[in-house]
């Protein structure tokens, strides 16, 4: 099996980031996937992708421009 | 006073932290001279990103950008033609001529022994004036321990403000980086203030105090966000923003929200509000920072300085380079004078409102998602000396400790065994309890006579049948060291009936989520009689009648702490903990009647 190396963009685990950990993954040429040094995730670009989009839940108001503090 | 100010800072640092690992992996790797080449780039980019925007800066040279003629000639250039600050950091130290030099990878200055802190010092300071004539005004680094800053101003006495800390950077950065990322400086102000001698974090009381600079935060960082998550996500740093993925379609309009969330609290601190924005290198590399690419992360960096320059278009925002704030600074603000903020959810949606406190004697904060509970207590009274770095036998925790943290030791308490740290107060009514925890509500804030009232709008409890309205307010009076805390009965179904009320404080100390030795701490009482537990885990409780106090007296943070009840009829009560639950109560119990309210304080004090 050939060294991992990094991908396109540096992406970190999105299972990690939704546990507070920003942990880069390495990229699997054979394999064409993802994977995380510390936790089991392993996953493709499109997946990754997909899932740091969903590890936005939490931000209710990411969309929202807010005027009043009050 | 209407003033909204803003800092803006710049660091060539020739060598990025990030930039420099980032490089050695994957891809072959960069040289050193390439990576000089693409971090000035972004330091001359960032320049010119503000001065398009009419803006000044604070250029915080590094040491490797003081033998780099280029670097040097930029800053004298950008001095002469748009009036920026020529300032010097302690970060940035990493190059080749340090390593060379002081034979290590260390690169943070608060964690140096003393003598490699005052070498390295002298070097930067004496390199910067044989480079520019002058010493600096201002300097900085992630954080400035007290005995760091007592040493540049007796030798540099010109220094008048610095960068010195970075807010609630601590256990949550260090996981956040899967436990490699050494900032461990919890526990001090968000906002601009003077630090004292004795320890950084804790403001100056009066000049005696008084470390003669003011310090400012390491960028403004969201006062809710950032007490639970990583604090590196949420500041005004547009990338910072960025690696929280908090933006959607290239947009992020949180970034903003946070900038006028931090010009809403001009309401809270007699019209004026601060705003910090320093972003290194290593953040705007050709690479990209993790999943976002350079596009993104420039596009972050343009627009968010337009939008400070459309609010001071409009008339909303003033910025001054490091110096010019410092004496701005000492201008309007007493010694005692509190910063207060009255912050609420911009990100998540929830509602959940938080007030932060700090003064020279304390910084506190209130949730009131939680009914009024004082979810975090750090005693700057006690003036907690903690010299840090090799040598000191704290090589590298610069926190201020707390008394109170509900994220790192549990809070209201919601499993069966054991107690969290937190302030609230508990209802009993024909055996049946409630405690305020549970009670989500808002609180407004006045300021009358010298204190600062945070008034919550009334909750109900029902207890056994009993509905009953209570209402909680909170008095901050500036310079007493203390919190006065009054709970109301405004209203009972049964008004004839009386309840039992148990207003108490879980207590421990610390600088993380572990336990530290509790042996030894003091517990008192005081009332008909005096009564005295030394801690010694056994589950103790100690109590007098018609009681005037309840005491601890931590030793390891020279902190006394009292819970003193307004009136008499009360008992006073502390309550040792155990093994599995190593904390302490202080806590008055009495009853209370329909219309009736019950007074305490809150006092901390020096123990020594």
């Amino acid at each position: 099996m050939a060294q991992a190396g990094k991908g396109r963009l540096n992406y970190r685990c999105p299972s990690c980031f939704m546990r507070d950990l920003d942990i880069d993954m390495f990229y699997d040429k054979e394999k064409k996937e993802y994977y995380c040094i510390r936790c089991p995730f392993t996953g493709t670009e499109e997946e990754v992708v997909k899932l740091n989009e969903m590890a936005k839940f939490r931000y209710k108001n990411i969309s929202d421009r807010i005027t009043d503090f009050d | 006073m209407d003033k909204f100010i803003l800092n803006i800072l710049h660091r060539p640092e020739m060598v990025p932290e990030y930039a420099q690992n980032a490089a050695g992996k994957g891809d072959g790797g960069a040289s050193e001279s390439g990576i000089y080449k693409e971090s000035l780039d972004i330091f001359k980019l960032q320049q010119q990103i503000a001065h398009e925007n009419g803006f000044k800066t604070t250029i915080q040279m590094t040491y490797s950008s003081l033998f780099n003629d280029e670097a040097v000639s930029i800053a004298k250039e950008h001095h002469e033609k748009y009036g920026d600050e020529i300032s010097l950091t302690l970060l940035g130290l990493p190059c080749k001529e340090f390593r060379e030099k002081y034979k290590t990878h260390d690169f943070c200055i608060w964690m140096f022994s003393m003598d490699d802190k005052k070498a390295v010092v002298d070097d930067v300071f004496g390199k910067f004036h044989e480079r520019f004539g002058f010493y600096p005004l201002s300097t900085g680094s992630y954080y400035m321990d007290a005995d760091l800053i007592g040493y540049i101003k007796r030798q540099y006495p010109m220094v008048k403000c610095a960068v010195a800390t970075c807010w609630e950077e601590g256990p949550k950065a260090y996981h956040t980086c899967n436990n490699s990322w050494y900032t461990f400086l919890d526990g001090g102000p968000w906002n601009p203030w003077i630090p004292s001698k004795q320890n950084t974090h804790a403001p100056a009381a009066d000049e005696n105090e008084d470390s003669g600079i003011v310090a400012v935060p390491h960028i403004s960082r969201d006062l809710l966000a950032c007490f639970d998550g990583n604090g590196s996500n949420f500041g005004t740093h547009p990338q910072n923003v960025l690696r929280g993925m908090i933006y959607k379609d290239g947009r992020f309009p949180y970034l903003y929200n946070l900038i006028d969330q931090y010009r809403s609290l001009k309401k809270y601190n007699r019209g004026y509000a601060y705003n910090m924005m320093f972003v290194g290198p290593g953040w705007m590399n050709k690479k990209g920072r993790w999943e976002a690419p350079y596009e993104l992360l420039v596009k972050s960096y343009r627009d968010c300085m337009a939008y400070y320059a459309g609010l001071r278009d409009r008339g909303e925002l003033q910025d001054m380079t490091m110096s010019e704030f410092a004496d701005f600074y000492r201008s309007c603000h007493t010694y005692k004078q509190p910063e207060c903020a009255l912050w609420k959810d911009i990100l998540y949606g929830s509602q959940k409102q938080l007030f932060w406190y700090a003064d020279p004697y304390m910084r506190t904060c209130v949730d009131m998602n939680q009914g009024g509970a004082i979810v975090d207590l750090r005693p700057y009274a006690a003036k907690v000396r903690r010299p840090v770095g090799i040598g000191t036998g704290n090589v590298y925790d610069a926190s201020y400790p707390f008394l109170i943290q509900s994220m790192y030791r549990a809070g209201y308490f919601t499993h069966y065994a054991g107690k969290g740290t937190i302030k609230s107060c508990k209802f009993t009514y024909k055996g049946e309890e409630a405690d305020l925890c549970l009670c989500r509500t808002k609180a407004g804030f006045s300021e009358e006579e010298g204190c600062r009232i945070l008034t919550l709008d009334p909750v109900e409890i029902e207890l056994s049948g009993l509905k009953v309205k209570i209402q909680s307010v909170f008095t901050f009076k500036e310079g007493s060291s203390e919190i006065k805390i009054t709970r109301r009965v405004l209203e009972m179904s049964d008004p004839s009936c009386e309840i039992g009320f148990d207003e108490y404080m879980t207590a421990c100390y610390g600088t993380t989520e572990y336990p530290e030795d509790m042996n030894g701490i003091k517990l008192i009482t005081r009332g008909e009689k005096t009564e005295e537990i030394v801690y010694a885990y056994r589950d103790r409780e100690a109590c007098s009648a018609n009681g005037t106090s309840a005491e601890a007296v931590i030793t390891p943070v020279n902190t006394k702490v009292s819970v003193l009840p307004g009136t008499r009829g009360c008992s006073s009560y502390a309550h040792e903990g155990y093994a599995f639950s190593p904390m302490f109560t202080l806590g008055l119990r009495g009853t209370l009647k329909n219309g009736g309210e019950v007074t305490s304080w809150l006092r901390l004090e020096k123990a020594d």
